[in-house]
């Protein structure tokens, strides 16, 4: 016996092109909604997974805009000003403080690359510490430095695939032209450390004529200490300024939640859109079977069953395009990064756009509720129609 | 339509898998060569230029295992290194003028003394270099390598001026061997720069203009 949904579906194989189009605009906009709660959901777990890459919950630098420094940092760029290292010990001094990292960044003209020249940035640390700080690093060849004042470096991932280094390689640093031996490249590891190369920071602070001075210090607090508690605290030093990596996190999602709510306005529109086009197709559909619907009534067709047959049919076209929405969303999910990395000032690394199954199924609910309500009022209306004035009619 | 909507979603689930594999795979594989500015460097290395179109290959899919080993041959060496491989991605840039197809650019990346040298060549539509140019190096020296008048040495040469160089010993005989170095205390990357041209010229003549004369087994360009 033939279901209701079997007549649903070939109702709706009548006016393929009408049906089809109508598909589409449903699944455009179930892919823009997809890509949207996906960019919400990555965008924050990138941004908290590099925050927690960095192995530490405050930063220490010398007085100017925190944020900007931070974001330099985290984008890998070069710190503003510098600090004395006596803070340091100063600071690992604090009973909350578990330990603390000394960095340096510094960053140098390269008139060799491209057309116009380019900044090419190092990162001064201390072997044992970053070590610690970052026991995720694992080396792809080689290791650490051998000495703390030695000419050696450690390469990110990207770095040596673009300079095209391995391990027993020299590489020069434009601008002062001085040579450093490769001892380590790093595994790949998704975050801002692979496009890093990383040298003793003595050797750095050497070649930069800045002995004991470094571009910030990071603090690892040990468990359970209040980090806001302990941020005011360390205020009262003098020229230094405190930045906690979750105030730098929520300074960058207030300002992404603003394009996120212009998005979010542009997502509701096209389902605005979409719902429209239901409506309108499920209308079109009812009025050109007028007369259909009016014989399937004298035959003891019920309203209700009337009203469920044009309801099936909404939520087929909902389902078909929700499932195809989601679909074009997971294919061109890389093609909408590269986009939002385009666009946006900063964008953390690994996945940008993270679609999950739970994201599915709540796009396919939403995209489904969306047709049950388009669908009410086509359904309603062809509920009411009279057999009699239906047959009589020259409709349909 | 059941049986025919469950086979046409299992179809629509492996091809997303698929792609979804692709895409990963895509960007995790080895690093390419690609202009910093498209539309300012395409300009410029070939003026008469009206309009580009990029494509993305490899020695994987143009041919895989035994094309590696055709370039490789000709070439006179086997790739080195553990960024010199098969999966590297080369981005060759069709140039336009007028929707009329009148050349091609082209970079590889080339191990070099102190880092990666980046070696762009334009050409015509029948091999020859129209311009030369070093996108990125690092060397003391760097700025005569890049100099344009080392890069006008390079023009009008093709493959089979470079079939006459010898990657290993650094040995040219006919019109690669008038090439100067303009910086002998930088041999190493003078020698690295020929390298990458040849290995450039090589990748050209197998990637599109073996494929357009019908036949790879010569791998010369048919006028």
């Amino acid at each position: 016996m033939i279901t209701k949904f079997q007549v649903a579906y070939k109702n709706l194989l009548r006016k393929r092109v009408r049906s089809l189009l109508t598909l589409v605009g449903i699944a455009l906009s179930a892919w823009v909604l997809v890509s949207l709660l996906g960019f919400n959901h990555g965008y924050e777990a990138s941004l908290n997974r590099d925050i927690d890459n960095m192995g530490f919950e405050l930063m220490l630098m010398a007085k100017g805009c925190p944020y900007e420094a931070a974001t330099l940092m985290l984008k890998g760029g070069t710190g503003l000003r510098y600090i004395n290292e006596s803070f340091m010990g100063d600071v690992a001094k604090e009973p909350e403080v578990e330990k603390t990292f000394p960095m340096l960044m510094s960053a140098v003209f390269d008139p060799n690359k491209g057309e116009s020249g380019g900044i090419s940035g190092y990162f001064g640390v201390e072997p044992k510490s970053f070590a610690e700080l970052k026991p995720s690093l694992k080396f792809r060849q080689g290791g650490w430095f051998t000495d703390v004042n030695a000419y050696e470096a450690v390469m990110g991932y990207e770095a040596a695939e673009l300079e095209q280094r391995e391990v027993g390689d020299k590489i020069l640093m434009p601008e002062k032209n001085v040579e450093f031996k490769v001892v380590g490249i790093l595994n790949r590891t998704g975050t801002q450390d692979d496009g890093t190369i990383f040298v003793p920071l003595k050797t750095l602070q050497k070649m930069f004529g800045r002995p004991n001075e470094l571009t910030t210090i990071g603090i690892k607090l040990k468990k359970g200490i209040d980090s806001v508690r302990f941020e005011e605290k360390l205020y009262k030093l003098p020229d230094v300024q405190v930045v906690s990596l979750t105030q730098v996190k929520d300074t960058i999602m207030g300002l992404i939640s603003t394009a996120k709510v212009m998005v979010l306005s542009i997502a509701i529109i096209a389902i605005l859109i979409a719902m429209v086009g239901v409506i309108n197709t499920i209308l079109m559909s009812v009025h050109e079977r007028f007369q259909e619907i009016g014989i399937l009534k004298t035959i003891g067709a019920m309203p209700w069953d009337i009203f469920k047959l044009i309801w099936i049919e909404t939520l087929i076209l909902c389902a078909i395009g929700g499932v195809l929405g989601v679909g074009l969303a997971l294919l061109l999910s890389k093609a909408t990064e590269v986009l939002i990395r385009y666009v946006m000032p900063y964008a953390p690394s690994g996945g940008l756009v993270l679609i999950d199954l739970k994201l599915v199924l709540f796009t396919m609910a939403v995209i489904l509720c969306i047709g049950l309500v388009s669908g009410l009022y086509p359904a309603w209306k062809a509920g009411r129609i009279r057999p009699l004035e239906a047959i009589r009619s020259n409709i349909g | 339509m059941g049986q025919e909507a469950c086979i046409l979603s299992r179809w629509a689930l492996i091809l997303t898998i698929l792609l979804l594999l692709t895409g990963y795979s895509v960007a995790w594989s080895a690093v390419g060569c690609d202009l910093n500015d498209p539309d300012r460097d395409v300009a410029r290395l070939f003026p008469e230029s009206t309009g580009y179109k990029t494509i993305y290959t490899s020695v994987v899919q143009k041919g895989g295992d035994p094309l590696l080993t055709k370039i490789e041959t000709r070439l006179g060496e086997k790739f080195h290194g553990i960024y010199e491989t098969i999966d590297v991605p080369y981005t060759v840039y069709e140039i336009f003028a007028n929707k009329k197809k009148v050349g091609y650019i082209h970079g590889v990346n080339q191990k070099g003394q102190f880092g990666g040298i980046q070696v762009f060549v334009s050409l015509d539509l029948e091999g020859r270099i129209k311009a030369f140019y070093i996108q990125k190096m690092t060397s003391k020296y760097a700025g005569k390598l890049r100099d344009a008048n080392f890069g006008k040495q390079f023009l009008g040469l093709t493959f089979k001026d470079f079939d006459l160089y010898d990657v290993t010993s650094g040995k040219a005989t006919g019109k690669v061997a008038d090439i100067k170095n303009p910086a002998p205390e930088a041999e190493a990357d003078f020698r690295a720069a020929l390298r990458a041209t040849k290995k450039n010229l090589i990748l050209m003549d197998e990637f599109v203009y073996s494929s357009q004369a019908g036949s790879s087994n010569t791998g010369a360009p048919q006028k």
